[in-house]
């Protein structure tokens, strides 16, 4: 099985390292906005699988030394 | 299988390129969706990459760029993955108060580049181009050239008889296919 990630650890790492983002949820996903972008795949489950939180980083263009060190998991080994 | 990948440095940021497991696939889906006071008809024909990861098989979607599914097999990971994509058209519809604004976000959601995997999808396709083998079950897929089927979105109302003609051959199935190598 692969690596996961509390949904609130996630969130954190938006408020440092994504300000000015914001989430909600719409009916099947939570829709993230940062940086003009949108992603609208976060599943709403109580822990996230790691590529959905590193396709989250990618896609918003979040800092990756930030979230990396708010969520250490996510880095490649 | 050990896997083999290789990271190299693009600015600050480490991309893990691709291993002898990653595989570029191409893709079609129609389908149809209902929204407020409308009923829209959507053709994509998208790029993703499958890959084998921690014994789970990883659909990561290249366009559109933000979805990311996985399973215990590829068959798993495919569905997944289309799940995952026709809850986020039921989001789109769901928020969208006229097909206009519904075909304009479903276009803002397909062409949000992902340019990290663009670059793994290429990478990938040049590996099968220069002579990589495409193992099971990738290899049963059809062939068809990335120049022939690029990427796109089409958005398309439907609830209007007099303007639509609708015939059997409009149907089509999810289709699959692996990049041809030359």
């Amino acid at each position: 099985m692969s690596v996961s990630i509390p949904f609130g650890d996630v969130e954190r790492m938006l408020k440092v390292c994504a300000e000015g983002y914001t989430i909600r949820f719409a009916t099947h996903c939570h829709v993230v906005t940062y940086n003009g972008l949108v992603f609208r795949g976060l599943p709403d489950y109580k822990d996230l699988q790691i590529n959905h939180v590193r396709k989250l980083v990618r896609s918003l263009q979040i800092n990756r030394e930030c979230a990396e060190a708010q969520l250490p998991k996510l880095k490649k080994h | 299988m050990a896997r083999q990948s290789h990271h190299r440095a693009i600015g600050q940021e480490s991309v893990n390129v691709m291993n002898e497991l990653t595989h570029p696939l191409l893709f079609t889906y129609q389908d149809t969706v209902s929204g407020e006071g409308f009923l829209a008809g959507i053709t994509l024909s998208g790029r993703a990459l499958m890959e084998e990861e921690d014994s789970q098989w990883w659909m990561y979607g290249v366009r559109p760029g933000t979805i990311v599914e996985s399973g215990s097999s590829p068959q798993e990971a495919y569905l997944r993955f289309k799940n995952r994509y026709m809850e986020i058209l039921f989001d789109i519809a769901n928020e969208s108060s006229t097909f206009e604004a519904f075909k304009q976000e479903i276009e803002r959601f397909f062409y949000q580049p992902d340019p990290e995997e663009e670059q793994r999808w290429e990478e990938s396709l040049k590996a099968i181009r220069r002579g990589r083998e495409v193992s099971q079950p990738f290899s049963d897929l059809p062939r068809q050239a990335p120049e022939d089927r690029p990427s796109s979105v089409a958005v398309k109302r439907l609830d209007n008889a007099e303007l639509n003609r609708f015939m059997p051959s409009d149907n089509a199935l999810d289709r699959y296919f692996i990049p041809l190598a030359a």
